[in-house]
């Protein structure tokens, strides 16, 4: 009788052996396969996965942060986009709606000049200030996560982050009060403190230097500040463009 | 209710960046369970998931909507993985690449951490020997044995899975399983006389065909 090879018997511990129904047969008549097979499985149980510690709790929060910035600014190619399965429905319920909607526009919307031009963002400086602000926040958001997730040691790229933010910081600082924004002036006021103390650290931060930053952040509550007040820009500014669709719709 | 991956991804297509971030928060904590796993190291593990990410990105024109994409990213994942490790072994040569470690360091991510064992004090010791020797195993397999073997043994991943992710066939996938299964025995065989492991009849530690 022709034994099972080593390999039969592996494989047969995880169900992939060619033919199991043969190997199963044949384990059963041979007690010396068997024997063999009983061993190879006694001995991979003995294996057992390696544990995986748990990430931090900011972990994918951490990781869009320093994902975003590495995205390709590039949008994905119109006809990348038509070929896709799903990009077929939707161009083609697209243009049945792009000309349904031109034909609705051409007989209902006003034509009525001023009141378009008040719509438009340079004719808002508000707007504009959300914007930019928004996209400061996002960016402020993104560099002290990575201050708190830092290790101690260089860290040149983050500080040139902070001197750049700094640059802007005051600029929509002054502007947020010229627009009448005390709350975006006044985080923006702390931000720059904190900033203004990362952009002078030493280029080789002790821990000590790490820890005293991270105290400031963390004593603050600068992080949950700035992303509560990111989001509330961003929905301001929603809100922003939705009202003009709004009042298209009352005239 | 939950927007899907789907209509996620044609979000993203359609220009919305920032969709994308729904897909990070979703998948990233097992994207990092799958490379851990792999790896052995948690630095190294957190930069995979931000290139598996980046690379799913960059490809997601090429992703059939229809196909789940928590298994597409899985793929991608892996392939990050396996050019890892084969980097990893090109620059580190021979050299041990995992310690055990008695108490874990967080900052050496080429130590393993053990898994808590049952009780008696011999056994513990048994099976932290055993566990020591499966950690010198796994740096001793090449990357795609060790790939496969993970996937096989640890995530339960079918053979036609790991042919998929490793772009090989199945018969090679499961030449990788049995290469990496044997060099295992070949380590914890000196542990079997010590009741880890009943004796083999018959075994010669060989890679024997039908006899």
């Amino acid at each position: 009788m022709n034994h099972l090879s080593e390999a039969q018997i592996v494989l047969h511990c995880y169900g992939d052996a060619e033919d199991g129904a043969g190997v199963d047969r044949h384990l059963a008549e041979c007690a010396e396969c068997r024997a063999r097979f009983q061993h190879v499985q006694q001995l991979l149980r003995q294996i057992e996965p390696i544990e995986v510690p748990e990430p931090p709790a900011i972990f994918e929060e951490k990781t869009w942060l320093r994902l975003r910035d590495h995205l390709p600014e590039k949008r994905f190619g119109f006809r990348q986009w038509i070929f896709a399965p799903v990009g077929r429905w939707a161009f083609s319920a697209a243009a049945v709606l792009l000309i349904a909607a031109a034909f609705l526009a051409g007989r209902f919307w006003p034509r009525n000049p001023v009141e378009n031009a008040k719509n438009t963002p340079l004719a808002n400086p508000q707007r504009v200030v959300l914007v930019a602000v928004g996209d400061h926040l996002e960016r402020s958001q993104m560099l002290l996560v990575e201050i708190m997730n830092a290790d101690p040691g260089t860290l040149g790229d983050e500080q040139k982050e902070a001197r750049d933010l700094l640059d802007s910081n005051h600029l929509y600082q002054a502007s947020a009060m010229q627009t009448g924004d005390p709350q975006v002036a006044g985080l923006l006021d702390e931000l720059g403190r904190v900033l203004t103390e990362i952009a002078n650290s030493p280029s080789q931060m002790s821990p000590g230097d790490l820890q005293q930053i991270r105290g400031r952040i963390q004593s603050d509550g600068l992080l949950f500040k700035v992303r509560v007040v990111g989001s509330d820009v961003n929905s301001r500014l929603r809100r922003q463009e939705q009202a003009p669709a709004a009042n298209s719709q009352r005239l | 209710m939950e927007v899907t991956d789907a209509a996620v991804v044609a979000q993203v297509l359609a220009g919305d960046r920032d969709a994308f971030r729904v897909l990070v928060e979703r998948h990233s904590r097992g994207i990092f369970r799958v490379v851990y796993r792999m790896t052995g190291s948690q630095p190294d593990a957190e930069e995979l998931v931000q290139e598996t990410f980046l690379r799913a990105y960059k490809n997601l024109g090429g992703f059939e909507l229809r196909a789940n994409f928590g298994t597409w990213l899985y793929r991608i994942a892996v392939n990050r993985a396996l050019d890892f490790l084969s980097s990893r072994k090109t620059q580190m040569q021979n050299k041990e690449t995992y310690s055990i470690a008695d108490s874990p360091d967080p900052e050496d991510g080429r130590q393993v951490q053990l898994p808590a064992t049952g009780p008696g004090p011999e056994r513990v010791l048994l099976s932290a020997e055993i566990q020591t020797r499966v950690a010198q195993a796994m740096g001793l397999l090449t990357p795609a044995e060790r790939i496969a073997f993970t996937m096989r043994h640890m995530e339960g991943q079918s053979i036609e899975e790991i042919s998929q992710a490793l772009k090989v066939k199945t018969s090679a996938a499961k030449n990788c399983v049995f290469r990496a299964v044997q060099k295992l025995r070949s380590q914890l065989e000196p542990l079997a006389g010590r009741g880890a492991v009943s004796a083999l009849p018959g075994y010669s530690g060989g890679y024997g065909d039908a006899k």
